[in-house]
């Protein structure tokens, strides 16, 4: 009795073949588009797709010559993963306005974008927006201008203002020695029970890169004012800034300030701790959303070493436009980004989405004091939005970003290593990276 | 005659070519799925490649990198780490397992099943339930210390006990695979050394000592190459439970190898990491074997 | 006696230590939150909330069933062309053959981490990732399986395979019709060794999949507990980590001793 049937080898050779094909569903649908339309990715926030959705139509409506189709990001494991493949597939839509500037220089590497200052008007609608000193931070390490900075997230603190005043204290930290003296106060055992039930503060301890970009990154550029990272493709960020907020947060570990109990979903929320040093302004209506009623919380700049002057300076997550060199209408494609980042469409964008729009003045000006005074909780970040770093102009970034995390797992979270040991040997894992060109 | 000759001739070419042809998908399969991987790891070794784009010589840098990679060093040591402590604890518990089921015990073949059933469940099974085993304020194995008033262990948080805490799952998963491979070998000990032995007064742990020890060398060499193989391939554990933290004392090669590919999409440096991986398996195994053998001798 | 007795307390005291531990996942996979810490395996309260969170948070159907396709395709690959080549290794000669088997031989040596990434790296440039080829087809044939069927035919009487040349059937009839029927055992280690390590497989999914709706069980189960979507509900991961054990257990229920005997055979092998 034959087991198999009564096919022969070769028969089970195509039956097995034939399986294969039926059952491999194709996945890829290519996007047909017809030939003068313009393809605009956006981000898959629903704010931002409603935001896109209104002005796409808008300028559908007056501009029938170049039309354009909007849809948000494939899904992929990362926006930038979905990108660089579309790039190597020459699969790019015409433009996209969710660029995180730190995977910029991956894509020009692979020559995936238009270069935007060959465009004639390209610095003078820069200008109208913001100062062309800020505008230089987004210069490309080719000295070329490849994106039009359009929204930035400032990273801010949010401090619990009845907390700090319950323990005596009247103002938000604004220095290392007033966060630690504040977090001896409210670092404490509330229903007597011999266990600490209430800390300081709460920061993400996954030792994940882009976590550290919320919190490290931040108290950096406010002790170094605004220093980069990396140079000339050198890591220059084994200094004393770095060394000082390595050896802050490795106190405020070791005090126990810091919470690492995982038993709270938002302990900021809970009142189980005072502040919380990673939000941009993104999460206030979140917060306003959920908070319980007598959460009465403010928002603070990142506090800065004892003897640094400021204003703080701090990370401000930007995301931007750029067109792509698959672009066969890139005139077109640059119109359409002049009318997206037009007054009226930067007052839309905030009200719809309550991200800032990079722009000066937006508090002085007429066209956005309404938003402003019924968002009272967004001042500050707009306040702060011109003293803001993005991301420095290298390819290896997320990697300098991993040894920088590793370390201060070791240094501050486990108190395995000093500061000064810590920061010297991310900074060499850096150069190792930077060396792999 | 002649024609009979010219028959056989031809049935022996029609039988010469469908060897080949039932040969040919394995050889193909070989081609494509073996042969070229195998030879383009070579290739990959000297460039630099993030697959979305064309690939870039780098000459020595991948190997320059990896010797001068804190982190490949720390992958390998923690294996080692974790090796020093699995092999011990599967020999000694998988031999003591079999020894008793050699024995004649009612319930032989359910014991053996019940040893054997973690061997056949995914790690990732495994893995999971062993979490929540170990985990700090609601594991079972924590309460029941505290039970006991005994302190809390931090079995997977502490940079010291994570490897160690996955190094006795690992030995819980597997250790039944080996108690079967040392029942075989037990079975094939002849009983007649044993009646000689216990005619000359032996006692049963000399008998254990001289007799069974020695002739189960085989089956100890195969333990620790197949458990050593083992430790080189760590993956699942830390990749579900620790992430290859803290402080990467639970970083494995394999997860190295895997964080550099698929975090930073360097495909040559990862390629770099498996080659240099699979030599020091060969390595190691090539000792294992060299030293046995030696006591054998 | 006290002897016999002390033998039965070590066996019965290791098999508590590995039966308990699957007993109490069963049993937490239908306790609420709050019961979970509790030693006892029956539940207070029973309650279905974990299954549910876990069938409404993901696709463990849709991965179920291509864990079922992938690892019944590969499986039934493995055994024909392992039957076909193991055939033609043994009871054919032709010049080469003996290359094969050292091909054969040499794969076996070669540690998986020395190909994984340029073998990930070629499913990329076929345009495989994502897509069910990328499971199977690099998983179709093994060496390991080959030599086993080789092994086995050896043992088949030379005599029976001539009187069917005799009687006319092609070699394929011989393979198909005559052989493989006699072949049961070796038919079903295969089956279960292949079968059982694709199933189980995490890492190369991990690799070429990434497309929610083509995961395999491993894959979606692992994400499930590492990712947020299992909120951190313990008795959730524990329930997904059940219903990915429960095909292979209810297997090893049935066929523990041929489980156990084929694994033993890659051991011995090594």
């Amino acid at each position: 009795m034959p087991i198999l049937g009564n096919g022969t080898g070769l028969g089970w050779l195509i039956l097995i073949v034939v399986a294969l094909t039926v059952g491999c569903t194709t996945r890829r649908t290519e996007t047909s588009r017809a030939d003068d339309h313009l393809t605009y990715w956006t981000s898959t926030n629903p704010q931002e797709m409603e935001f896109a959705r209104l002005i796409v139509a808008e300028w559908n409506r007056q501009h029938p010559e170049a039309p354009i189709d909007w849809e948000p990001i494939p899904a992929g494991v990362s926006s930038e993963e979905v990108l660089l493949a579309a790039i190597a597939s020459r699969t790019t839509p015409d433009l996209c306005s969710n660029i995180w500037p730190g995977a910029l220089e991956q894509y020009i590497e692979a020559r995936g974008l238009v270069r935007l200052d060959d465009f004639p008007d390209f610095f003078s609608v820069m200008r109208r927006r913001m100062p062309d000193e800020m505008l230089a931070r987004f210069r490309s390490r080719d000295g070329h201008y490849y994106q039009v900075p359009w929204k930035t997230n400032p990273i801010m603190m949010l401090y619990n203002v009845r907390m700090f005043r319950e323990a005596g204290i009247d103002h938000p930290p604004r220095t290392y020695a007033e966060l630690l003296d504040a977090g001896a106060r409210l670092t404490r055992d509330r229903d007597g029970d011999g266990e600490i039930d209430q800390w300081l503060m709460v920061i993400d301890l996954q030792p994940v890169w882009y976590k550290r970009m919320f919190d490290f990154y931040p108290f950096y550029l406010a002790a170094s004012r605004g220093q980069p990272l990396v140079a000339d493709d050198r890591p220059v960020f084994d200094n004393r800034a770095a060394v000082e907020v390595f050896r802050l947060f490795r106190e405020l570990f070791r005090r126990g300030y810091v919470i690492k109990s995982l038993s709270y979903s938002d302990p900021f929320l809970l009142e189980r701790v005072a502040i919380k040093p990673n939000v941009g302004p993104w999460s206030i209506a979140e917060i306003e959303r959920k908070r319980p009623g007598q959460l009465q919380y403010d928002v603070a700049p990142i506090p800065r070493p004892d003897d640094v002057p400021g204003p703080s300076i701090t990370y401000g997550d930007y995301k931007n436009i750029v067109i792509f060199s698959t672009s066969r209408r890139p005139r077109a494609a640059w119109q359409f980004i002049r009318f997206m980042i037009s007054k009226q469409n930067d007052l839309r964008l905030l009200e719809m989405t309550e991200q800032l729009p990079i722009r000066q003045p937006l508090l002085a000006d007429p066209l956005f004091a309404g938003f402003f005074r019924r968002q009272p909780k967004l001042i500050p970040f707009a306040r702060q939005a011109f003293h803001t770093r993005g991301t420095d102009a290298v390819p290896e970034l997320k990697e300098i970003f991993d040894a920088i995390a590793q370390e201060f797992e070791a240094c501050a979270l486990l108190g395995l290593k000093s500061p000064e040991r810590a920061v010297h040997d991310a900074a060499r894992r850096s150069r190792l990276i930077l060396s792999l060109r | 005659m002649n024609r009979s000759r010219r028959n056989q001739r031809k049935v022996r070419r029609k039988l010469e070519s469908i060897g080949y042809l039932m040969s040919l998908p394995y050889i193909l399969h070989f081609l494509a799925f073996g042969a070229y991987p195998l030879a383009f790891a070579f290739i990959l070794v000297f460039h630099k490649w993030n697959i979305y784009l064309p690939m870039k010589w780098v000459g020595w840098g991948n190997i320059r990198f990896l010797i001068h990679d804190p982190l490949v060093w720390k992958a390998l040591w923690n294996t080692f780490y974790f090796v020093l402590i699995h092999i011990p604890a599967q020999l000694v518990v998988a031999l003591a397992l079999a020894e008793l089921l050699n024995r004649p015990v009612r319930g032989r073949t359910l014991f053996r099943a019940i040893y054997f059933m973690p061997v056949v469940i995914s790690g990732v099974v495994i893995t999971i339930l062993w979490q929540q085993l170990y985990a700090q304020d609601t594991g079972l194995l924590n309460r029941a210390l505290t039970a006991v008033g005994l302190p809390r262990i931090p079995w997977l948080t502490d940079y010291r006990l994570a490897m160690p805490s996955i190094a006795v799952m690992a030995t819980w998963k597997n250790v039944g695979f080996y108690v079967v491979l040392f029942l075989v070998g037990l079975q094939s000990i002849p009983r007649s050394l044993y009646e000689a032995a216990a005619l000359d007064g032996a006692s049963e742990w000399k008998q254990f000592w001289h007799i069974t020890l020695p002739m189960l060398n085989p089956t100890i060499l195969l333990v620790l190459i197949l458990s050593t193989i083992g430790g080189f391939s760590l993956f699942i554990e830390p990749y579900i439970m620790t992430g290859g933290g803290p402080a990467n004392s639970t970083l494995s090669g394999v997860l190295y190898l895997y964080k550099q590919a698929f975090f930073f999409n360097r495909m040559g440096y990862a390629a770099t990491i498996g080659f240099f991986w699979a030599m020091m398996i060969f390595v190691v195994v090539l000792l294992q074997r060299k030293v046995v053998e030696r006591d054998v001798g | 006696m006290m002897k016999r007795l002390g033998i039965y307390a070590a066996l019965i005291l290791g098999a508590i230590v590995f039966l308990y531990p699957f007993l109490w996942m069963l049993s937490a996979t239908f306790k609420p939150e709050l019961e979970l810490g509790g030693f006892h395996l029956i539940p207070h309260r029973v309650t279905w909330e974990n299954y549910r969170l876990v069938f409404t948070k993901i696709p463990i159907l849709r991965a179920f069933i291509n864990s079922l396709f992938v690892s019944a395709t590969a499986t039934t690959s493995v055994i024909v062309f392992g039957a076909m080549v193991g055939y033609a290794l043994s009871r054919l000669s032709f010049p080469g053959r003996d290359l094969i088997l050292n091909v054969i031989l040499f794969t076996m040596m070669i540690p998986a981490q020395l190909t994984l990434i340029p073998l990930y790296t070629l499913i990329v440039r076929l345009g495989w990732a994502d897509s069910y080829q990328a499971l199977i087809v690099p998983g179709m044939m093994s060496g390991f399986a080959i030599l086993l069927f080789r092994q086995f035919f050896r043992t088949i009487p030379q005599s029976l395979i001539e009187a069917a040349r005799l009687d006319g059937c092609s070699e394929w009839q011989i393979l198909f019709h005559i052989v493989l029927p006699l072949s049961k055992p070796v038919i079903t280690t295969v089956g279960i060794l292949t079968f059982m390590g694709m199933w189980n497989d995490l890492l190369w999914p991990l690799l070429v999949i990434h497309d929610r709706r083509l995961m395999t069980m491993p894959q979606v189960v692992a994400l499930f507990s590492i990712g947020g979507l299992a909120e951190a509900r313990v008795g959730a991961q524990l329930a997904a980590a059940t219903l990915l054990a429960l095909p292979i257990i209810a297997a090893y229920a049935f066929f523990q001793r041929t489980f156990i005997e084929s694994m033993a055979t890659t051991g011995l092998k090594g």
